[in-house]
């Protein structure tokens, strides 16, 4: 009995964090566009929304030390990974505080002492460095997992396939998780990707799963499973993930009539939000009610403000650091010659 | 106690050295077990270090050369063999765009110390996809170091040093000197990055050379010297970081400068060093600053065409004759 | 708190957006994700959203109007009433439509003129047509002034006026249109502002240095642009073919490479020819001393020393321009105090100059022998210089094709190479911009 009850307060801690997690990520995008759009934010962005349980349902089946890369598209994994607000608001505006002290961006935050090894402004580009950190935990016997997030877009870049390769052929504790959300950019997924996108790692004798990625429970359920057959030696995995993008490819991409219906973007929003359908779900298993889910949202949405209030008022770097970090300093070499 | 070895000795004792004081050193590429590379440079090791830590890997460039970016920014200390400086081309995303920004664009959280080894070179009737020397292009990017050393004794004291610097580094070794031998002390030593060496000492010109043309080099100053006229070697060890004091200081001494360098001419290694000295010793010049790279050619096969393309002794000795006697060179 | 209504950055490239409609009254109430506008940009409309619930109020833009990425067009507030802030649509910073408006209006355009040497604006004093009067080419259409004095002028075509663009008292662009004649006679005449191009008109006043500037230290100035000639090297074509390093040591022995040229000695020279320069027997030259003297001319611009005694006069009472020239001179110098003596025509003054200071200056007796010698040629007819060296060093100001023309003439006993460079660099500066070195 008391048992049951523990397990089922367990599952409930383990269901409002990721309620939470997917409301904080839709909460930063929502304010990163409102920056983008007010002319506030220097550069780029692209916008996470509508993909947060892909993000939240696998880093909730990760320990801070796993490690994750991460994409041009990288919010929603660096909130789900473990990031504050501040230091990502900060960063995002070129600010000093910013996780990499304004010297990356939107699209290369960092944020390492969480597992975060970075977001990739190169599409794929992070493939080898994902397959090199699960080297790392082979060798150095951490039983740390490393999850690869990129989108159905990268599955076109050859770099995957020479790393699928070795991760499969030296057993590497890597999970691949492709989150497809139906376009590479501006065009359809279909036009760029022929066969099946699971059938490409399965060539390489790994164990392939698709999941809709707009169930967070299935995907954590999927996530927590592979994560742990990782550890005893049984990767590397694959996952397709299927999602949507509530944005265009990026904050300016407003006109998105010639590749994609507002119908079939109004269905998504309408039928297929993975915060409202988990917030439904959890009111429906008497788990939480309406009120304290809108309770939740509103101290979220509140944290965010605070955050973007706080990094629009945040100093830039000294422009004496621009020629800090291009090399690292290196310990005494020893006797030199 | 020093002994002669061949290049290829001293890399492989620097590797092996290396591996057994710190464990986290890794060996990543093609055929570097049991084939010891096509040179042949690292016999052995893979039978005292085992497969775990000598790793054999698909012919896939890019992929290895990204798997040793994670693990470098992860704990590991990996050691890229790439067979021939060639395929640079192959890793550039992974090395230029990853490996060198990653540090910087982590606002100095992460770091990525690994060694890159290759190879540069022509006059091997190897044609043009296997004798080129593209030192320039990755010492063009900031974030990469890069070691030339122009003998066995250097190849062993950088490499360690490589090995235990905490950027990403490239180094280039000739593979035409893999077989040369030079004498290389018993005992451990290192060459830190950043310190050109005086090779020679001199009076009349300065030879700047890096890597097998530090003994193009010496060939022209043993041949100068019969004329009276005293020839300064400088090798920068280093071009990035580059010793510029040193250079400035025996070109200083000397007013003439020859840059050499086994690069194409063109947008190059003696480019850039021509130009800082051009900048930054302009009043103590006294005859242009000459650059002597391989000729703006893809490296050709037939022997007879391919020994023209490099910087050769005769060439250098007829540049230093004619600055040092004050004739007038490439001016109107 | 009101939620501020912002114009949208929506393409990858984009300034401004076109507001193609509201779909909300001001004073309507929304919520959060009504449409509340749309957009076009980057050849796409697009609707924009409220972002809260609310009124929407302060509706500054209206459609048509190009609005500038980001700027704040509406608000959403909790009542109906607005902020009850004093925005208004005036507020909202339009860009001119690509189209100006005077364009649209038919007619031959009349613009501000550039009358003054230095011109930006002209302050429109008055015009002497009214819109829809009629006008002969010859008529004096409007009085502008500009450089203290009022000029009229002519309408230049035959009509009648459609518009007048800008009003009296208004500070306009040159270049800017102000008025319209058009052929027939307008329905309709326009007669507005200039608007915000126009500058405010302020009476005109001194121009002074900002206190702050004045109390900074003083910093580094940027070279000036002087070009030092080596004596004797040819000054028009004959370029000498030398290596650097031949040319520094030759300037810095005060060797002459033209001798080696006259000698008949092959170029390019090196260091090792500068020996057979000094083997050369020693060439007399008409009523210069045999000693080699040092000669070295700069350019500067004349503006400065000029708009500086004015401002010494006006503002701080030095009339004295010699006094000016003797402080310049002598902080150049350095080692103060120092006496210097200025020559002009016919006149010869010393002083002593005890400080870099403005002021710090004063007359003093002709003995004993000054340690530097200014003589002010800049109202003479002469051009350039070369009267060899006296007893001490001396620095000629005479007027170049351009601007003033420096030359310092001294022995080699009297200043090292680097110390007559250092001096004429360092005057150079200071007669280039004065005011740096001495506030």
């Amino acid at each position: 009995m008391s048992a049951a009850r523990s397990k089922k307060k367990h599952n409930t801690d383990d269901y409002l964090r990721m309620y939470r997690q997917m409301v904080r990520i839709r909460a930063f995008e929502d304010n990163a566009n409102q920056l983008y759009l007010s002319a506030k934010m220097p550069g780029l962005t692209h916008m996470y929304s509508g993909q947060e349980a892909v993000a939240v349902g696998i880093c909730e089946a990760l320990t801070p030390e796993d490690k994750i890369t991460s994409t041009h598209r990288g919010h929603g994994h660096c909130v789900a990974k473990g990031a504050n607000f501040r230091e990502m608001f900060c960063e995002l505006l070129g600010k000093e505080e910013g996780y990499c002290r304004g010297k990356g961006g939107s699209m290369h935050i960092a944020d390492q002492a969480n597992g975060n090894l970075g977001a990739n402004a190169i599409v794929g580009g992070s493939m080898g460095i994902a397959t090199g950190s699960a080297l790392s935990a082979k060798r150095l016997g951490t039983n740390h997992v490393t999850v690869c997030f990129f989108g159905d877009g990268a599955t076109a870049q050859g770099l995957w396939y020479e790393v699928m390769n070795m991760a499969a052929l030296w057993k590497l504790p890597v999970i691949y998780a492709c989150e497809n959300n139906g376009y590479s950019e501006y065009t359809k997924t279909d036009e760029i990707a022929a066969g099946s996108l699971t059938a490409r790692a399965e060539a390489f004798g790994i164990e392939s799963f698709r999941v809709d990625g707009q169930d967070v429970l299935a995907v954590n359920q999927l996530a927590q499973r592979l994560v742990e057959r990782c550890r005893k030696g049984e990767g590397p995995f694959f996952i397709e993930l299927e999602t949507y993008r509530y944005h265009g490819h990026h904050v300016g991409d407003i006109n998105r009539d010639y590749y994609r219906s507002r119908d079939e973007e109004a269905e998504w929003k309408k039928v297929r939000d993975p915060i409202s359908n988990f917030g439904n779900w959890l009111i429906d298993q008497k788990i939480m009610t309406a009120d304290e889910l809108v309770a939740i949202d509103k101290e979220i949405v509140s944290d965010a403000e605070a955050a973007v209030k706080y990094a629009l008022e945040a100093k830039y770097p000294d422009v004496r650091e621009v020629d800090m970090h291009v090399y690292a300093e290196t310990a005494a070499w020893g006797e030199t010659q | 106690m020093t002994r002669e070895i061949t290049l290829s000795k001293a890399v492989n004792e620097a590797i092996a050295e290396e591996m057994r004081r710190d464990p986290a050193i890794v060996l990543l590429g093609e055929d570097v077990a049991e084939a010891g590379t096509p040179f042949k440079v690292l016999s052995g090791l893979v039978e005292e270090f085992g497969t775990d830590r000598v790793i054999d890997t698909p012919i896939s460039e890019p992929g290895f050369m990204g798997i040793a970016v994670g693990a470098a920014m992860t704990g590991l200390r990996p050691i890229v063999d790439l067979m021939f400086g060639d395929f640079l081309y192959l890793v550039m995303d992974q090395l230029c765009n990853q490996a060198a920004k990653t540090h910087y664009m982590s606002g100095g959280k992460l770091k990525v110390p690994l060694v890159l080894r290759t190879n540069m070179g022509a006059t091997r009737r190897s044609a043009a996809q296997h004798s080129q020397s593209l030192q320039a292009l990755v010492a063009h990017i900031p974030g990469l170091k890069v070691a030339m050393p122009s003998s066995a004794y250097e190849a062993k004291g950088l490499l360690k040093t490589a090995i235990r610097d905490d950027n990403p580094v490239v180094i280039f070794e000739d593979k035409l000197m893999y077989n040369d031998k030079a004498p290389v002390p018993e005992e451990e030593y290192l060459i830190p990055f950043g310190k050109a060496h005086i090779k020679r000492e001199g009076r009349d010109v300065t030879l700047v050379a890096t890597s097998s043309m530090v003994q193009v080099a010496e060939q022209a100053a043993e041949t100068l010297a019969l004329e009276g006229i005293s020839a300064e070697i400088v090798d920068p060890r280093t071009i990035v970081p580059l010793d510029e004091e040193t250079i400035l200081r025996s070109v200083r001494k000397t007013s003439r400068a020859i840059v050499i360098d086994e690069g194409h001419q063109s947008y190059g290694v003696t480019a850039e060093i021509a130009a800082r000295i051009s900048e930054k010793a302009f009043y103590h010049l006294d005859a242009p600053v000459i650059r002597m790279g391989a000729m703006d050619v893809p490296v050709p096969f037939s022997p007879a065409l391919e020994d023209i393309t490099v910087p050769t002794a005769a060439g250098v000795v007829e540049n230093a004759r004619r600055i040092c006697r004050g004739e007038l060179v490439h001016a109107a | 708190m009101p939620h501020e209504v912002i114009m949208p950055a929506l393409g990858m490239a984009q300034d401004t957006g076109q507001i193609l409609a509201w779909h909300k009254k001001p004073g309507e109430a929304v919520s959060a994700g009504d449409v509340l506008f749309e957009v076009e940009t980057d050849k796409a409309a697009m609707e924009v959203e409220a972002s809260a619930p609310g009124y929407l109020t302060d509706v500054t833009a209206e459609a048509g109007s190009d609005v500038p990425v980001g700027q704040v067009i509406a608000l959403i507030c909790e009542t109906p009433e607005g902020s009850g802030s004093a925005s208004s649509r005036q507020d909202a910073k339009e860009v001119p439509a690509a189209s100006d408006e005077p364009s649209e209006i038919e007619g031959r355009e009349v613009i501000m003129p550039t009358l003054g040497m230095a011109q930006d604006t002209g302050l429109l004093v008055r015009w002497l047509k009214q819109p829809g009067e009629a006008v002969s080419a010859d008529d004096v259409l409007f009085e502008v002034e500009t450089d203290k004095s009022t000029v009229e002028v002519n309408a230049g075509h035959d009509g009648y006026i459609a518009a007048l663009l800008a009003e009296a008292g208004e500070e306009v662009p040159v270049g800017q249109t102000i008025a319209v004649i058009s052929a027939g006679k307008p329905e309709a005449p326009i007669a507005r502002s200039a608007g915000p191009a126009a500058l405010p008109s302020a009476p005109a006043s001194v121009e002074t240095p900002p206190a702050e500037e004045a109390a900074l230290p003083v910093k580094a100035a940027p070279a000036p642009t002087a070009e030092f000639r080596s004596r004797g090297e040819p000054q028009t074509g004959g370029r000498i073919l030398a290596s650097p390093k031949a040319r520094r040591l030759a300037l810095e022995r005060g060797l002459d490479l033209e001798r080696l040229v006259e000698a008949g000695h092959a170029q390019p020279f090196h260091v090792k020819d500068l020996e057979a320069l000094k083997a050369l027997p020693p060439k007399a030259q008409a009523g210069v001393a045999a000693v080699p003297g040092r000669h070295l001319t700069a350019e500067i611009a004349e503006d400065g020393f000029t708009d500086f005694t004015a401002w010494a006069a006006g503002s701080a009472g030095l009339t004295d321009a010699g006094a000016l020239l003797a402080g310049l001179a002598g902080a150049s110098l350095g080692n103060l105090p120092v006496r210097v003596a200025v020559e002009g025509l016919g006149t010869r003054q010393v002083y002593t100059v005890s400080s870099t200071l403005l002021g710090q200056v004063s007359k003093a007796e002709p003995d004993p022998a000054p340690d530097l010698c200014v003589r002010d040629l800049r109202f003479s007819r002469i051009g350039a210089v070369r009267l060899g060296a006296g007893d001490c060093p001396a620095l000629s100001i005479t007027r170049a094709a351009s601007g003033l023309c420096l030359t310092l003439e001294c022995t080699g006993d009297h200043l090292s190479a680097d110390a007559a460079v250092s001096l004429l660099s360092n005057f150079a500066g200071r007669m280039e911009q004065p005011l740096r070195h001495l506030l």
